[in-house]
């Protein structure tokens, strides 16, 4: 299981390899002081993380759709932060895919963002260090997007206000009606018929790809008649 | 003013001059969306509202979306209503109606269409491709003869949208054919409607399938899109659908979760309810494997199909899986075959777009023929299949291609099963109810109307076999518990009790409705019943397009009082319905729209020609004697004895009587506001629900009821 966009590292992009080498190599070429912004230095992790069971999604959408709802008072497949992709004719589990945002602890998209003098994607305490966007400050760029090493990626862009979006563990929910975040509740975990997707404070091991699949079928799912394993 | 819930344009495709409009959604607001709006589209478009044929080039069909599609209202975010005159019935096909599940309706709506009408023919074949405002219609010379399956995959192919599960996001302006401006990006695979050779055939068994497994079977709306040259419809979105309280919308999905379905750490699986329970697939077979998932319509609190590990079988359930399933065990030497040859015949059925619900009570007729020695190799009803093999996947399949493309019997069997019925001088079955088609031509569902009142006498009362389960539960969990020993959770009284307390406005603490035995089966109570359940469907289930199998839940032991989600101040249909729009209407409103709807469809029935005379069950109704159940050995219902006790009643042993039944029809039609003498309806009726043009037209026809009394 791989949603990496290049097999170079699963953490690290062949992209975002060459770019970081090649800025490095500019650096000292240039005798530029290599001491990095302090919010750059210091991006601590974030306080929480979606899991999800790619053997137990029944398709429905009901996370997508409830994920737009919340953050935007729209239903819509595209402004969702959560994808659910599915096949129908495929073969289980590969007929459905699930992704959601892995708020990477060396966030790409996070370093990639050049507004200045804050990024529009800075982690801020207050909100639990998610990696968000503030769509007041993104100019977009698309950099963000552009950045992220995973399939699909995990940012979208809003093409009618022209701005990125992402997965923010529901820190920015004005339509959920009650706390959200890593502190509060995650709309799609809240929502899911089958419990398919969980939340937890734990980061997942940061050097596998498949850390954030997990297998969320109990008992119940057992004496419906479906594989635990 | 902003139409919440509402994409706010219906796309109209002029199938002859090939050419695409939008009309405001807003001149149909008042019909609700689905059925409703499908009905009032048909009304304005269809130029010669005498047709009895679906494949005559003035028929108009309608597929249309509720405000409720798109949205995470459990249940009824991922259906899609299909109208328009059918085709197969007998001895008519009236204005009918289908519907369908997956992710058709929702993928239109974040397209921008609340629906799309459908007039005119095409002079050659053609597909239509949607992605967002932008229409094309294309050559579907390379995709007529192809399945449906294969047909969806190549569309895909054609548009360039990628296969497998693990995509990227594609930008519209990337696809084929796309567009110049940005119009965002998706993740997902255009929603695809076809048909398949049983509607490029033009018969009367002709579905419109989406996805694997999704199917509007009924009303042979895959030989009206053939007809019309019509091989499929592709819809890609990217936009979304405004929702007027986005946190009241959240909050009821999460109640229905949260406090009507049964807890995943403690699960009741024997939850009596419709809307309460896990996910529990409807496949009629043994699952083939564990290695699989529940599949469910977009929104669904519980799916009801499955996608397997085995390469066949994907989202086919309910019917699909049990047409061939008598036959299959004869010859099944496992159940693991068993299983197979059903689900395989199953996947044979939804590739060549092919309504099997025919095959339920029908393959049993034919093979009494051939048993009978009437029908096979060099007998009066020439048949070459390999009947010797029914019960086989050979079998099986040449017998779905025989229906498909008009060979050997379907050549016959393409138009209607009465009409190959009385062409083969098998009059007489219709009378020993060796065919058991009971209305309209159309087959028995199983819940037979000698039995469950409600079913037969709602779908002889309107255009086919009404497959609505509001009650119909009832007669599966009763006679289950009986057959299997289980807990009889709720004793008759107070599921009688629990039913009628949500039964307004015809019913409501009025038990005896649900009454079905002997003295009470051509009553003004029952008539009262049937209202309810056709209004009730008209617009909750058929226009606002909440699921017919989840929906209403009217009892639902996981909760403390027994009392379901439906018409609930915390999580009833109104509550979704005014999250979504911003109306503020109350069960019973959406209940007097139904009535209204039911009405518009009245008038069109009547205008194809419709006069009570002809409101008449098959003749075996009447008679011969329910003995024999396709279910269980018994019908569980109900009733009250002599001394006013209810008790759960076996049914079965009884006919219906002839004169009873019209005694009854009086009583509906006056209930209706209809003229009893004719059951067409009056300026009276009509004005009062500010249908006057309706009236006006009726009266131009010579067809306006003339009184109710």
């Amino acid at each position: 299981m791989d949603d990496s966009r290049d097999k170079l590292s699963p953490e690290i992009s062949r992209r975002r390899f060459l770019q970081l080498a090649g800025a490095y190599s500019f650096a000292v070429a240039a005798g530029v002081d290599l001491l990095v912004p302090g919010e750059l230095l210091a991006m601590p992790t974030s306080e929480g993380y979606l899991l999800v069971d790619l053997k137990k999604c029944q398709g429905c959408g009901t996370c997508m759709m409830a994920c737009a709802i919340t953050h935007s008072g729209v239903a819509s497949y595209t402004l969702a932060r959560i994808q659910i992709q599915q096949d129908s004719f495929g073969i289980w589990p590969d007929d459905v895919f699930m992704v959601t945002c892995r708020q990477c602890e060396d966030a790409p998209c996070v370093d990639a963002c050049p507004v200045a003098p804050v990024k529009a994607n800075r982690v801020r305490p207050e909100f639990g260090n998610v990696r968000m966007i503030d769509q007041k400050l993104c100019i977009g760029c698309k950099s963000c997007i552009e950045n992220c090493p995973f399939t699909p990626v995990r940012v979208q862009w809003d093409f009618s206000i022209r701005k990125s979006q992402k997965c923010d563990l529901c820190v920015d929910t004005p339509h959920l009606g009650e706390k959200g975040g890593p502190g509060g509740i995650q709309t799609c975990t809240k929502v899911c018929p089958v419990n398919a997707i969980s939340f937890t404070k734990i980061m997942p091991d940061q050097s596998r790809v498949d850390s954030y699949y997990v297998n969320l079928r109990g008992p119940a799912w057992a004496k419906l008649g479906m594989t635990t394993k | 003013m902003a139409l919440y819930g509402y994409a706010g344009k219906i796309l109209h495709l002029d199938l002859t001059g090939q050419k695409s409009d939008a009309i405001d959604t807003e001149k149909y607001r008042r019909w609700g969306g689905g059925h409703g709006m499908g009905s009032a589209l048909f009304w304005d478009f269809c130029k010669d509202k005498s047709i009895t044929d679906g494949r005559h080039p003035a028929n108009v069909c309608c597929v249309m979306t509720s405000p409720l599609n798109g949205t995470v209202v459990p249940s009824a975010g991922g259906r899609c209503e299909v109208v328009g005159v059918g085709v197969g019935q007998y001895p008519v096909s009236w204005f009918t109606r289908s519907n369908f599940g997956g992710r058709f309706s929702t993928m239109l709506k974040y397209a921008g269409w609340d629906g799309i009408l459908i007039t005119g023919k095409a002079p050659k074949a053609i597909w239509v491709d949607i992605r967002n405002g932008k229409v094309v219609f294309r050559d579907a010379s390379g995709l007529w003869g192809k399945g449906t399956w294969a047909t969806q995959q190549e569309i895909w192919r054609l548009i360039g949208a990628e296969p497998g599960t693990r995509n990227d996001w594609q930008d519209l302006r990337d696809l084929k054919g796309g567009s110049d401006r940005d119009e965002g990006k998706t993740t997902q695979k255009p929603a695809v409607l076809t048909i398949g050779p049983a509607g490029e055939n033009l018969t009367g068994h002709g579905s419109l399938i989406h996805d694997a497994g999704n199917g509007a079977g009924q009303g042979g709306f895959g030989a009206v899109w053939g007809s019309k040259n019509l091989k499929a419809i592709s819809v890609l979105g990217t936009g979304g659908i405004k929702v007027a309280d986005p946190q009241a919308l959240i909050r009821a999905r999460r109640t229905v979760k949260e406090k009507y379905v049964t807890n995943w750490e403690k699960p009741d699986f024997r939850a009596w309810t419709r809307l309460g329970g896990l996910p529990k697939p409807i496949v009629q077979v043994a699952p083939p494997t564990p290695d699989r998932r529940p599949q469910s319509c977009q929104g669904c609190i519980n799916g009801c199909r499955e996608r397997y590990s085995v390469g066949y079988g994907n989202e086919s359930a309910c019917q699909e899986t049990s047409w061939y399933g008598p036959f299959v065990r004869k010859v099944a030497k496992s159940r693991a075959e068993d299983t197979e040859i059903n689900l395989r015949c199953a996947d044979i059925v939804q590739k060549y777009g092919f309504n099997s619900f025919v095959l339920q009570t029908g393959l049993h007729w034919l093979e009494h023929l051939h048993e009978e020695g009437v029908l096979g190799k060099g007998k009066k009803i020439p048949s070459d299949l390999p009947w010797e093999k029914i019960g086989t996947v050979e079998f099986g399949e040449k017998l779905i291609v025989a229906l498909s493309t008009r060979k050997d019997i379907g050549a016959d069997l393409a138009d209607g099963w009465v009409q190959a019925a009385l062409k083969w001088g098998r009059e007489k079955d219709l009378r020993t109810g060796a065919l058991q088609f009971s209305y309209w031509g159309c087959p028995e569902h199983g819940y037979d109307p000698r039995a469950e009142l409600e079913w037969g006498y709602g779908s002889i009362m309107g255009d086919r076999d009404t497959n609505t389960h509001c009650f119909n539960q009832i007669f599966t969990t009763i006679s289950a518990a009986f057959a299997f020993g289980m807990t009889i959770r709720i004793e008759a009284e107070e599921m009688v009790r629990l039913h009628v307390r949500k039964m307004a406005p015809y019913a409501q603490d009025r038990p005896e409705v649900l009454d079905f035995s002997d003295a009470n089966m051509y009553s003004e109570a029952v008539a009262q019943l049937v209202r309810w359940q056709q209004h009730y469907c008209r617009f909750w289930k058929q226009s606002a397009l909440f699921c017919d199998l989840k929906w209403p839940d009217f009892y639902n032991t996981n909760m403390p009082n027994l009392e379901g989600a439906t018409g609930s101040p915390d999580a009833g249909e109104q509550v979704f319905w005014n999250a979504v729009t911003g109306d503020r209407i109350s069960l019973i409103d959406g209940i007097e729209l139904g009535r209204r709807i039911w009405n518009l469809d009245n008038a069109i029935w009547v205008l194809q020609g419709r006069h009570r005379d002809m409101v008449h069950f098959a003749p075996y109704l009447y008679e011969t004697k329910y003995e024999k159940g396709e279910l269980f050995p018994f019908y569980m219902w109900p009733c009250r004895d002599e001394k006013g006790v209810w008790k759960y009643t076996d049914l079965m042993g009884r006919k219906l009587d002839k004169a009873g039944f019209e005694k009854w029809k009086t009583v509906f039609y006056r209930l209706e506001g209809w003229d009893p003498a004719s059951g067409w309806p009056t300026r009276q009726t009509l004005e009062k629900m500010d249908m006057s043009f309706v009236a006006d037209e009726l009266q131009k026809a010579g067809r306006l009821g003339g009184g109710t009394s």
